[in-house]
């Protein structure tokens, strides 16, 4: 396998776009990415883009469409779905096209429009588990999240404060990013005023659903070399399921296993992705200077925090207290603004992230930008366990 | 004039038993391994169980509270309520089989609440149906004898 580094990067700024498809929207993005690189849609010898699962049956072959519209050109082109993990899973095997050397340049993406509201299932079958949590016990996504961290209050004693606080420095963060659809600055009172979805989670501390896109063009690293003079290498890349046993509920069930466990609930599969990227990289969690976690809800911060193993379990609400996580504190957490700034985009928010990063590393985040970062670790998640994380250094 | 009695109908069929003096939900277990399921699961999900012989079972009617939430607001279809939607409560049971059951929750008062505290299984009104009939699903409700 040989190295692999990114060789451009763009994205659709990110909010509510009713005058645009997703296509449009996906093609801009791409667009960037390929300005960013030096290249020209022409070069482009394999494409991987996430499902863009709001836009029907045509969304199934997302990439197939935004091809379309930057012209035909005959490459291999795979459309993928993983829920939330859907675009950096893209991006997985964009990298492994790459690194195996069947492809030179590749580009992944993800784009997509959602609708407003809670995200809802689209089955009609009554024997489908999903159609048993919503029909017969209301469990929207974040339900699932708030019965998480009402447990995590009991074991921790996680405050409402420090829920508030995860938000508070987001939205510091999201105001001085020109890509966030949020860029109002929060007080704690302010969130802590917000009206409550799911107790204990308010609608402040509750991402939003957006339309936008990301895009990253990938490349072997001799070429990457070739056409910048700050490489950034993709260092690791992983994909992982849950294990049976560990102690959270999968959005989609309605029971599961008790543990034996004394901690709070987290989720065995972003401990594996993580590990995974870890060992690739042979870099640990010290190591990171920038972290882009999947903050669905202040709850998930706080749970992802320990999941890569940047403290202990437990720990998480001490450092966020200690304002550890902030730009320029210890490690940079969220320093985009977060999918709390953002909002998600199921099949897009693990290229955002990654974006995110590349602009960082690159020292381009302007009054965002985290001094001196060499590595920066991103991690998203999907439903029914399903992780992804990216790993990147200069 | 005669008003029709509302007719109490369980909204999905076959998760728990109904009409009963105490009625359970209906799960299934790994007679080789012994892990549990709600609803009833084809398979045994354990990855170390070889044999998975799985059969229909009801499950205990009392557990502990694992964690619960208000849903302040209408959560999407499926699912449906009586108009005007008012905020309901749900909650996660652990049960002596081992396992954590969804439910919603026969309370909204969070002082009734509280971790550890020993549940019941109730059949309660989910919402009425296009045919006046009153739609059921399971709930927990805080016990009779308290916390435990």
């Amino acid at each position: 396998m040989r190295e692999v580094g990114i060789l451009g990067v763009g994205a659709h700024r990110w909010g509510k776009f009713p005058n645009k498809t997703y296509v449009e929207i996906g093609y801009d993005a791409c667009k960037l990415a390929i300005e960013d690189a030096g290249v020209s849609w022409t070069d482009i010898q394999a494409m991987t883009c996430g499902i863009a699962y709001i836009g029907g049956v045509g969304g199934l072959v997302a990439g197939h469409q935004v091809a379309y519209a930057l012209g035909e050109t005959g490459i291999p082109i795979l459309n993928v779905f993983n829920a939330c993990a859907t675009s950096t899973s893209a991006m997985r095997e964009a990298y492994l096209l790459v690194a195996s050397g069947c492809h030179d340049i590749v580009l992944a993406l993800g784009a997509d429009k959602s609708p407003d509201g809670f995200l809802s299932g689209n089955s009609q079958d009554p024997l489908d588990p999903e159609y048993v949590r919503f029909r017969m016990v209301g469990l929207s996504n974040p339900a699932y999240w708030a019965l998480e961290c009402r447990r995590r209050m009991e074991v921790y004693g996680t405050t409402e404060e420090d829920l508030a606080r995860i938000k508070v420095k987001a939205s510091k963060a999201g105001a001085l990013n020109p890509n966030a659809r949020f860029r109002r600055q929060y007080t704690l009172e302010e969130v802590l005023l917000s009206p409550m979805v799911c107790d204990p989670l308010r609608l402040l501390e509750i991402c939003a659903t957006s339309d936008g896109a990301a895009a990253v063009i990938l490349a072997s690293m001799d070429k990457v070399r070739q056409h910048t003079s700050k490489p950034i290498k993709v260092a690791g890349v992983s994909l992982a399921s849950s294990k049976f046993g560990d102690p959270a509920v999968r959005v989609l069930t309605v029971s599961a296993p008790a543990d034996a466990s004394a901690s709070a609930p987290f989720m065995s599969e972003s401990v594996i992705a993580a590990q995974m990227v870890y060992e690739q990289a042979g870099i640990g969690p010290e190591d990171l200077d920038i972290v882009e976690l999947p903050d669905n809800s202040s709850w998930h911060e706080l749970v992802y925090m320990e999941n890569i193993g940047l403290c202990k379990r437990g720990e998480a609400e001490r450092l966020i207290r200690a304002g550890a996580t902030e730009i320029g504190g210890k490690v940079a957490v969220c320093p985009s603004g977060g999918a709390s700034s953002f909002g998600e985009v199921v099949p897009a928010q693990g290229l955002l992230q990654v974006h995110e990063n590349v602009i960082q590393l690159r020292g381009q985040a302007g009054p965002r930008q985290v001094d001196g970062a060499k590595v920066a670790f991103s991690q998203v998640y999907g439903m029914q366990g399903n992780n992804s994380a990216v790993l990147l250094v200069t | 004039m005669m008003i029709p009695t509302q007719k109490m109908v369980p909204a999905m069929e076959g998760l728990f038993t109904w009409p009963s003096e105490a009625p359970a939900l209906v799960g299934s277990r790994c007679r080789s391994c012994g892990t549990y399921a709600f609803p009833a699961y084809f398979t045994c999900i354990n990855p170390a169980c070889k044999e998975k012989r799985v059969e229909q079972t009801t499950l205990s009617r009392i557990g502990k509270l694992w964690s619960y939430t208000i849903h302040c607001y209408a959560p999407p279809p499926p699912f449906k309520f009586t108009q005007p939607f008012s905020p309901f409560g749900i909650g996660v049971v652990e049960l002596p089989e081992g396992l954590k059951v969804l439910g919603m929750l026969a309370t909204v008062d969070l002082n009734e609440l509280k971790v550890g505290c020993e549940m019941e299984l109730i059949i309660d009104k989910l919402c009425d149906d296009d045919d006046g009939n009153e739609l059921l699903t399971w709930k927990f409700a805080p016990s009779a004898g308290g916390s435990s």
